[in-house]
């Protein structure tokens, strides 16, 4: 039987975003989503769920096959805090919903893999340090955080994710750079492994744009 | 602007390319020459001695030993093979050709395409699932059973050469082969890390779906340690068995319902593909049972097993189905090689009949040896007479006649070719042109199915034995119960012994 991939998306929408950075994450996620309907791995695997961040958290759709995703921009407020701890505790509640209410195709799934990006650093920190230890304890395969631009802190990242990357800029070469990564590693799962013992935190090298943290 | 770059080759030849990446793989990223008739791909990570010196004997000694050949035109179809290496100061990269026209997508997917994929590399993966090869695109692109049939033929014939040049491929999967079902084309890419058995040990363990259960079984042992199973011969011939299975009837062979590891998928995915790994048609432990219930609408049908179970393959077929996925799953040594998988593709070209239903999704199916044929896919009668030529031969030159366990179906305008009349004519690279052309042709005229004989010489109806009866060039043959036809060529005798099968 067909083994689903869960992927789930943790997108910074704070103020700090609003402009050209988020426009460039729109872009970015367009051409993601572009190139995994491309993947023919990507459309029989992949359930995407996209959730955003601001000082509310929203859940713009939840696992969806890759051919049913309806993309919408993501509108920033024009300010206002980064509530990352609130968005884990928020992803840890939807992946056991999401394990609960679809027992059938999400009992047999891969590792879901999780990707967070966000400019800035969590404003809710005590939330925050108690979600990355809980986060921790789920069998993720994956996890990889990015921080864009100069005010994001890789420090905070690292409590929760296997990887931590940081680009410099939040223009839209850097972040087509780190979508298209994120592609690449969804794909892995299709690509001949290497003889070394293959975890399910390998992922392919990272695009000369982003520079690995952890 | 992209700027041009010139590198010579370890042959010589000084060859032109843009400097820019049109593709990457997991180890490779790959430009084209300025003229578009090449590509070169570079390793991202430095080559050791071991590396470089395999290399130099992918693209030297073997290279030679296959195209160097009198059937070196047959076999550039079948493989992109990496002509030669080249070295930017940096990067070891090896010199290969393009890929032909025919392995992009012209119409891409339905809907006016869209998916955007015309003009991408028709990746197997897309013919491989029942959602994307029927629903997801264009009808153009699909092809029917039986060009995967010719398809599968062509990857076991590439496998079969690679063998006997001493090679294993260690990395079949659908990613590795291009297949075009629109042309009835297929290519081995990817050659770069093949194997040679005790020298040169491989570097991949292999794609998701196609690694043999010995090799993940032991994956989590070190490379050097005495029982870690790696990629050889036997692990193409599982990986074989299970492409040729996939792209036939469209699901795993090994991918049913049972979990092993409730908790943990990472494990659950490591047991029911190495250890514990069982067929799911397996006739006795029914455990791993496929759910099609479960599944999207559009895998349904293709996942129900008992709907579509291997045997509509043909007895030939179902036979190393069985030996590969029941006997041989866990006993590599066991698994039938490439040549039988070859041969057993060839038969069963000879057993199919097209589906008189203009909707069905196979459009041929192979005759399940029964009366009454049914088409697994649509199950549309078939309808009339259905005559069937067994072949017989003469080995000994004594009038002996022993089976060759070869039959053929007919049907409207089909062709008889030298392979039907001789049984040391097989029909692979080695056939002379000479051979490749039909000596007569079937078709159905006032209620009788006819053999038109164009080109034999000696041809006989042997039915009577009172009255043995030549039929000569132009003349044709009655094809009913019964009759017997015996053609006298070079080597032997064969005989043509016809039953008839009454549909509805």
């Amino acid at each position: 039987m067909n083994r689903h991939l869960p992927v789930y998306l943790l997108i910074d929408s704070s103020g700090s975003m609003h402009g050209e950075p988020i426009n460039a994450v729109n872009e970015g996620l367009r051409a993601l989503l572009h190139g995994l309907k491309q993947d023919p791995y990507a459309l029989e695997t992949v359930l995407l769920s996209l959730i955003t961040f601001d000082r509310e958290i929203k859940e713009i759709f939840p696992l969806t096959s890759i051919e049913q995703v309806q993309l919408d921009e993501i509108i920033p407020p024009s300010s206002g805090a980064t509530h990352l701890g609130e968005a884990l505790e928020y992803l840890i509640n939807r992946y056991y919903r999401d394990i609960q209410s679809k027992k059938d195709v999400m009992q047999n799934t891969f590792a879901p893999m999780l990707f967070v990006m966000t400019d800035g650093k969590p404003s809710d920190l005590l939330l925050f340090t108690e979600m990355s230890k809980k986060i921790k304890t789920l069998k993720f395969g994956a996890i990889v955080a990015c921080a864009a631009g100069p005010k994001a802190k890789t420090e905070f990242l690292e409590q929760f994710a296997d990887h931590v990357v940081s680009i410099e800029s939040t223009d839209s070469s850097a972040f087509s750079a780190f979508f298209r990564w994120v592609s690449a590693s969804i794909a892995t799962g299709n690509q001949s492994g290497g003889l070394e013992v293959a975890g399910a935190s390998h992922l392919p090298p990272p695009p000369a744009e982003v520079n690995i943290v952890v | 602007m992209t700027n041009t770059k010139t590198i010579q080759t370890n042959d010589g030849e000084i060859i032109y390319y843009i400097d820019e990446i049109i593709g990457s793989g997991g180890m490779k990223d790959v430009y084209f020459s300025t003229d578009r008739t090449k590509a070169i791909a570079f390793f991202r990570d430095p080559l050791d001695k071991t590396a470089l010196e395999r290399l130099e004997m992918i693209t030297g000694a073997y290279r030679k030993g296959i195209f160097e050949s009198e059937h070196k035109r047959y076999w550039e179809q079948l493989f992109c093979w990496p002509q030669s290496i080249v070295f930017d100061g940096k990067r070891h990269g090896v010199v290969l050709p393009i890929y032909s026209r025919h392995f992009f997508f012209e119409y891409g997917s339905v809907n006016n395409d869209f998916l955007e994929i015309k003009g991408r590399e028709k990746e197997g993966k897309w013919f491989a699932a029942p959602t994307n090869r029927l629903t997801r695109l264009d009808e153009r692109e699909r092809g029917d059973w039986r060009v995967y049939l010719r398809l599968c033929l062509m990857i076991a014939r590439a496998t079969r050469r690679l063998h006997a040049a001493g090679l294993a491929h260690s990395d079949l999967s659908y990613k590795n082969v291009l297949i075009s079902p629109s042309t009835g084309h297929a290519c081995m890419i990817d050659i770069d890390g093949l194997v040679v058995p005790g020298k040169y040990p491989p570097d991949v363990v292999g794609t998701p779906d196609f690694i043999a259960p010995e090799v993940i079984a032991t994956a989590h042992l070190d490379k050097k340690h005495p029982d870690r199973n790696l990629p050889n011969r036997n692990t193409d011939r599982h990986a074989l068995a299970v492409l040729i299975y996939q792209y036939l009837l469209l699901r795993h062979p090994l991918r049913g319902k049972k979990i092993h590891d409730i908790h943990d998928s990472v494990n659950d995915e490591t047991l029911s593909m190495g250890k514990e790994a069982l067929f799911i048609e397996h006739p006795t432990n029914k455990s791993n049972r496929t759910d099609p219930k479960t599944a999207r609408k559009s895998d349904q049908f293709w996942l129900d097993t008992n709907k579509l179970p291997y045997s509509i393959t043909g007895p030939y077929l179902s036979k190393l189905f069985e030996q590969a996925f029941i006997e041989a799953l866990h006993n590599p040594t066991k698994r039938p090689t490439a040549d039988e998988w070859e041969n057993a593709l060839i038969k069963t070209i000879d057993l199919i009949q097209p589906c008189s239903n203009p909707k069905c999704v196979g459009k041929w199916y192979a005759f399940d040896n029964t009366q009454k044929p049914i088409c697994p896919f649509c199950q549309t009668p078939y309808k009339g007479k259905l005559p069937i030529i067994n072949l017989y031969t003469d080995r000994s030159g004594t009038g002996k006649f022993l089976p060759d366990n070869h039959r053929l179906m007919i049907y409207k305008d089909q062709s008889i070719f030298p392979w039907h009349i001789d049984r040391s004519i097989i029909p692979n690279e080695r056939l002379k042109i000479e051979e490749s052309s039909r000596v007569g042709y079937c078709i159905f005229y006032n209620d009788k199915w006819l053999f038109v004989n164009e080109k034999l010489d000696t041809l006989y109806d042997h039915t009577d034995t009172k009255n043995i009866k030549k039929i000569e060039k132009g003349n044709s043959v009655i094809l009913e119960d019964g009759v017997k036809i015996i053609v006298k060529n070079s080597n032997a005798m064969r005989l043509w012994l016809i039953q008839t099968a009454h549909g509805e």
